[in-house]
């Protein structure tokens, strides 16, 4: 009996983990797997020639609203304190699942890392389509450290560019580029701004407080067709039949999962990888955690893909739980989501765009202040706030909950906010 | 690990702890301390309720922080780097307590960080003459009263 504990502990003191992927939720996982086995081996593989670094801040980075060294947060000291074997500009471009290997490269160098647990975290890239196909001269992505440092090299005054689709990361990336001086236009397909986040009333709102600015136009309901390279600049037409010219071109209609170097193996892929509770995929032995993989709506416990950053952050330390024994499950996260334009904050949490005959509005609106909540049966299951933003964690606590919104609005804690107390609104532009 | 437990039941909202809060925070050097007191206790038909930070042992406003300007401090408190802050206001969306302050015109949250110096009985506490607020290891908190009570009982 005693031969057979020491044998277990001695196999769990020589485990390898190797976590594929190197940001958020591979640090997170990192950190956390270093905590719950102080003894076994860790190895990041990161495709990127920096460490770790908060992708959300490199819009912010374009704009020079932060410094280089507050955009990366984790030096690589920070590995060494945790004896954390950091592999730089590798990149994985195959996986031996009945073997147990990662297939990596290293400029041009082929090598092999073998494992005994995987976590793939290789988050997502940015879609081009054929009308405006990645360049290196002029059309480009917004995703990593390396994009926003070459459109920094790219965005002088007096320029001119076109963002492609006015999404979360599209406006922020115009917003970025307005600050440096650069003349900027917005298309988007949709009719509102920000996608899932905003109703019409709120993308109205955002819209006219950023075209405010001389700098910016954001043209709803319009799409480019075709991108052509004339000299030193791009020839953009756009679907009503109007062509302008520009320097550079910054797409972002959409991201897909980095999961390439998974076709062939036993990891089921439906455009994004499929994990169950535990993280783990359909492969013995393999994790996933961040963009790359599904995630559970808590409240009507579907399947979605909620790409945000606190998502990743608690799958990435579910995911190293799991990799080093301990069973815990995911409950899930509503898709929600937070950002200010020239101090104007838009906080939207649920599904903020749901219609229906089931489905009924409470709505405050002032001049600065828009607030609204959606009820399905009498339970909040969207609320959106624009201007003010105070006690947005208090509504969706609520609506995480399932609390019924006829107790809620009673409760002492919730009169801050102005679509339950119109009194509050009143105070606040007082104030 | 210590946090702020409020009882509602004793509270007669003085506010003498956000006035002990405020003088003690001015002492301090710190952006924040500016927009003291972090501490506000509302009136409401069903008694006073608290908005201040609880320093909470499950964080969603450390996992949220997308600047990773908050983090967890040593002995359990919840600190801010305020210079990394950037105003996205994440923290607030998650904060069940509502206890992040959104200072709009400097595009910046701020909450209770223990700015007043005092990490074993801050002003606020010490300020409470009526014993609503403690600051504690919870259990402990939770242990005492209930120990309280059976003792009542059996004195009955």
């Amino acid at each position: 009996m005693k031969k057979a504990t020491k044998r277990t502990k001695m196999k769990k003191s020589a485990r390898r983990h190797v976590i594929i992927g190197n940001c958020i939720a591979a640090v997170a996982a990192a950190d956390k797997l270093r905590e719950l086995n102080p003894q076994d081996h860790i190895v990041i593989l990161g495709d990127e020639a920096v460490p770790s670094y908060s992708r959300c801040l490199i819009t912010y980075y374009l704009g020079g609203m932060v410094t280089r060294r507050h955009l990366l947060s984790h030096s690589e000291k920070w590995y060494q304190d945790r004896n954390i074997d950091l592999k730089l500009s590798t990149r994985a471009v195959g996986v031996d699942t009945g073997k147990h290997v990662v297939h990596a490269e290293k400029n041009g160098k082929k090598q092999k890392v073998p494992y005994d647990k995987l976590l793939v975290a290789t988050g997502s890239s940015p879609i081009f389509l054929k009308s405006f196909p990645r360049d290196e001269r002029g059309i480009i992505g917004m995703r990593n450290y390396e994009d926003s440092c070459q459109l920094k090299k790219w965005a002088r005054k007096g320029k001119k560019a076109v963002v492609i689709g006015a999404g979360f990361v599209g406006l922020k990336t115009a917003y970025g580029l307005v600050k440096r001086g650069v003349q900027v236009k917005v298309v988007e397909l949709l009719p509102t701004v920000l996608g899932r986040m905003t109703d019409m009333e709120a993308s109205q709102r955002v819209r006219e407080r950023m075209v405010r600015h001389e700098l910016l136009d954001i043209e709803l309901l319009n799409s480019v067709v075709a991108t052509e390279r004339v000299g030193n600049k791009y020839h953009v037409f756009y679907k009503d039949g109007t062509q302008e010219e520009c320097d550079f071109i910054v797409a972002s209609v959409g991201v897909k999962a980095n999961t390439e170097f998974l076709e062939g193996t036993e990891v089921k892929i439906d455009r994004i990888v499929e994990v169950d509770d535990t993280q783990q995929t359909a492969a013995p032995d393999v994790y996933a955690a961040g963009d790359v993989c599904r995630s559970r709506h808590i409240v009507t416990r579907q399947w979605i893909y909620n790409a945000i950053w606190p998502v990743a952050v608690a799958q990435g330390r579910i995911a190293a739980c799991n990799m080093s024994g301990e069973k815990l499950r995911y409950a899930g996260n509503i898709p929600m989501n937070s950002v200010d334009f020239y101090e104007m904050w838009i906080t939207a949490i649920g599904d903020v765009q749901q219609q229906g005959t089931d489905i009924e509005d409470v709505t405050y609106s002032s001049h600065g202040i828009y607030q609204n909540v959606k009820l399905k049966d009498g339970i909040p299951i969207s609320f959106m706030a624009v201007g003010n933003v105070d006690g947005a964690g208090i509504v969706r606590a609520a609506i995480v909950g399932r609390t019924p919104w006829n107790e809620f609005i009673k409760r002492p804690n919730t009169q801050i906010i102005p679509v339950v107390n119109r009194l509050s609104g009143l105070l606040s532009h007082a104030i | 690990m210590k946090a702020f437990v409020f009882r509602n039941d004793k509270c007669d909202v003085c506010r003498e702890c956000e006035v002990a809060c405020s003088a003690a925070c001015s002492k301090s050097n710190n952006e924040s301390a500016r927009f003291a007191p972090f501490i506000k206790v509302y009136q409401s038909p069903e008694g006073p309720f608290l908005r201040l930070c609880k320093h909470c042992e499950d964080t969603p406003c450390v996992d949220a922080c997308i600047g990773e300007s908050l983090r967890r401090g040593p002995d359990g408190i919840i600190l801010q780097d305020e210079k990394r802050c950037i105003g996205c206001f994440m923290c607030n969306m998650v904060c069940p307590h509502g206890a992040i302050k959104t200072v709009m015109s400097l595009e910046k949250a701020f909450k209770c960080t223990l700015v007043c110096g005092s990490e074993d009985d801050p002003p606020c506490v010490t300020s409470c003459t009526r014993g609503a607020l403690f600051f504690d290891d919870f259990v402990n908190t939770v242990k005492k009263r209930r120990n309280k009570k059976i003792k009542g009982l059996i004195k009955k």
